[in-house]
C-alpha cells in the first residue's frame, strides 16, 4: 500500500515537474507577434514621432515593432511591402507616400491576410486598408486661412509652398487655405510651387521666389518643415520681418518659433494620438476585433502667438 | 514546308491581334474628357443633395428653444445628447430649426430672439462669407466613408457654403427687418466648452417670414 501511495505521488511530481518545464519553454520559444512600421520618410522630425510613438506603443502592448522607412518613394514603398509579407508580419501601420500610388500595396498586404493601418496619410480606397486615421488637413487649413486674412489683411501679394503633389494632404490643405483666402481678390498669389513637404527644397523654392517677388507679405507652407525653410530663406534675405510665416503640422521647432515671434502660425495634428490609436487599433485586430471605422478624422487645431503656451512636444501640453 | 508553318503561324497571331488588340490608341483629348468624365462632379453633387436630401430632412432638425434651453442648463449634456462630431474631432456641431424675432442687424450676422419674450440675441444667423465644414458635417447626411478621396468630401464643404451664399443670405438679408419673425433651419459649430454660444451662431439652410 505505502509502496503505491510513494508510485502515485512519484508520478504527480514528475507530471507537474514536466507540465512546468513544458510551460517555461512555451513560455521562451514563443516569439511575440510582428508590427510594421511603414513611414512615407524619416527626413523629417515629425515623421520620426510618429514613427517612434507608432513603435513604442506597439512595443508596450506586447509587439515586436520594426520601422520601415520609405524615403518618400512609391517603389522603395513598394520592396518594404514585400520584405515585410515575406518576413511574416503581422500587421501594418503604414504612413503612404502616395494616396493613389500606395493603394497596391496596401491590397498585396490584404490578399495576405495582414491588416493594414493607415496612418496621417490617406490612400484613395475605402476597400483596402483597415482603417484610416487622418488628420482634418482640410478643417485644420480653413482656421489658418482665416486666420492669415485676419493677421496678413485683405490686400497684397503671397505665395504658397505645396507638398508632395501626389498626396492628398497637399491638395487638402491648400484647398482649406484657399476656400477662405481666394474670397479677398485684394489678395493676390503670385508664387505656388511644390517643395516636397522637405525643408532643403523650402530653402530653394522660397530663395527664388523672393528673388522673382520681392514684395510678397506672406507665405503659406503645406507643411512645417518648409516653413522652417522659408524662414531660413527669408533670414537669408533680411525679409524675416516683412514676410508672415505659416506652416502645418505642429512641429516642435515651428511651434518654438511662434512663441518668439517668427513664425505666425501653424496647425497642430497630434502625431503621437493618431501613432498611438493606430498600435491600439491594430492590437484590438490581433485580438479579434473586426468593425473599425475606415476613416478617422483627427482634429488639426490652430496654433497661434496667442495660444502657442498650451502647446509643445507634437502636442498640447 | 518551315516557310508554310511561319506564314501560318504569322496569319494566325494577326488574326488573334485583329480580333482582341493588346492595346487601344486614345486621342488624347478623348483620354482627357473621359477621366473628366468619371471624376467627382462636387458641385452638381452639392445642388442635387440640397434639393433632395437636406431640404427634405430639415423637420429632423433640433427645436431651438429645446436645445438653447438644454445648452443653457446643461451644456455637456446638450451636447451628448443633440451634437454631432466627425472622427475624433474636439469641435461639434448642432442642426436646429426654429423662429425668433429679429433683434438687430450686422453686416456679418442677423441676430434673433428665441424664447417667449425675450429680446436678447440668442441666435445669430450668419450673412457674411461662409468657411467650413458645419454644413457637410453637421447633419448626419453625408458620410465620409463614402468618399474615397477625402478632397472630394471637403471639396462638399465649400460647394455647399457657396449655396449657402448664393441662395440662402440674399434672401434672408431681404426678409430681415428688425421687430418681424424669422422662421430658420441651419447648422451652428462649436469649437470646444470655451466657446461663447451667447449667441449660436447658425449658419442658415432655410429661412421664411409667415
Amino acid at each position: 500500500m505505502k509502496t503505491h501511495w510513494l508510485k502515485l505521488a512519484g508520478a504527480v511530481l514528475i507530471a507537474t515537474v514536466a507540465l512546468l518545464f513544458t510551460r517555461t519553454v512555451n513560455a521562451q520559444s514563443a516569439p511575440k507577434q510582428k508590427i510594421a512600421v511603414v513611414i512615407s520618410t524619416l527626413n523629417n522630425p515629425w515623421f520620426v514621432v510618429l514613427a517612434q510613438t507608432a513603435k513604442d506603443r506597439a512595443d508596450e502592448l506586447g509587439y515586436d515593432a520594426t520601422i520601415f522607412d520609405s524615403q518618400n518613394d512609391t517603389a522603395k514603398e513598394a520592396a518594404n511591402f514585400d520584405d515585410l509579407i515575406a518576413a511574416g508580419y503581422q500587421a501594418i501601420l503604414f504612413n503612404p507616400t502616395d494616396a493613389n500610388g500606395s493603394v497596391a500595396n496596401v491590397l498585396k498586404a490584404k490578399a495576405a491576410g495582414i491588416p493594414v493601418f493607415c496612418i496621417d496619410r490617406e490612400i484613395n480606397s475605402t476597400n483596402a486598408a483597415t482603417s484610416q486615421m487622418l488628420s482634418d488637413s482640410y478643417s485644420g487649413s480653413v482656421k489658418i486661412g482665416e486666420y492669415f486674412i485676419k493677421t496678413v489683411g485683405q490686400q497684397g501679394e503671397y505665395a504658397e509652398l505645396l507638398g508632395i503633389v501626389g498626396d492628398n494632404n497637399t491638395w487638402n490643405r491648400s484647398k482649406g487655405f484657399h476656400s477662405v483666402v481666394d474670397r479677398f481678390p485684394g489678395l493676390k498669389m503670385v508664387a505656388q510651387q511644390s517643395a516636397d513637404f522637405d525643408r532643403a527644397k523650402g530653402l530653394d523654392v522660397m530663395t527664388s521666389i523672393l528673388q522673382a517677388h520681392p514684395d510678397i507679405k506672406a507665405v503659406f507652407c503645406g507643411n512645417d518643415a518648409m516653413a522652417m525653410g522659408a524662414y531660413q530663406a527669408l533670414v537669408a534675405t533680411g525679409k524675416d520681418r516683412q514676410v508672415k510665416v505659416f506652416g502645418f503640422d505642429g512641429a516642435d521647432d515651428v511651434v518654438k518659433l511662434i512663441a518668439q515671434g517668427k513664425i505666425e502660425a501653424t496647425g497642430m495634428q497630434f502625431p503621437k494620438v493618431m501613432a498611438r490609436k493606430s498600435a491600439e487599433f491594430a492590437d484590438a485586430y490581433l485580438k479579434g476585433k473586426r468593425d473599425f471605422p475606415q476613416k478617422i478624422p483627427v482634429p488639426v487645431e490652430l496654433v497661434t502667438q496667442a495660444n502657442v503656451a498650451k502647446y509643445s512636444d507634437y502636442g498640447k501640453k | 514546308m518551315r516557310a508554310v508553318t511561319w506564314i501560318i503561324a504569322i496569319a494566325v497571331a494577326a488574326a488573334v491581334c485583329g480580333l482582341f488588340p493588346p492595346f487601344h490608341l486614345v486621342p488624347l483629348k478623348t483620354a482627357a474628357a473621359e477621366q473628366k468624365a468619371k471624376a467627382f462632379d462636387t458641385t452638381r453633387f452639392a445642388g442635387t443633395f440640397w434639393t433632395n436630401r437636406l431640404l427634405p430632412s430639415l423637420d429632423k432638425a433640433v427645436p431651438a428653444r429645446e436645445l438653447l434651453s438644454a445648452i443653457q442648463n446643461d451644456p455637456p449634456a446638450a451636447k451628448k445628447k443633440y451634437s454631432r462630431s466627425l472622427g475624433l474631432d474636439e469641435n461639434y456641431y448642432y442642426f436646429l430649426r426654429g423662429d425668433g424675432k429679429v433683434v438687430s442687424i450686422s453686416d456679418d450676422e442677423i441676430s434673433l430672439a428665441i424664447s417667449k419674450d425675450s429680446t436678447n440675441a440668442e441666435v445669430a444667423l450668419e450673412t457674411g462669407l461662409v468657411f467650413g465644414d458645419a454644413l457637410r458635417d453637421g447633419t448626419g447626411l453625408l458620410n465620409v466613408n463614402d468618399y474615397p478621396n477625402s478632397q472630394d468630401f471637403n471639396d462638399l464643404s465649400a460647394a455647399l457654403d457657396r449655396i449657402v451664399e448664393t441662395n440662402v443670405i440674399p434672401q434672408l438679408r431681404g426678409q430681415a427687418k428688425p421687430g418681424e419673425t424669422i422662421s430658420f433651419a441651419g447648422c451652428a459649430e462649436v469649437d470646444d466648452e470655451s466657446t461663447d454660444l451667447k449667441p449660436l451662431k447658425v449658419i442658415p439652410i432655410q429661412t421664411l417670414t409667415p
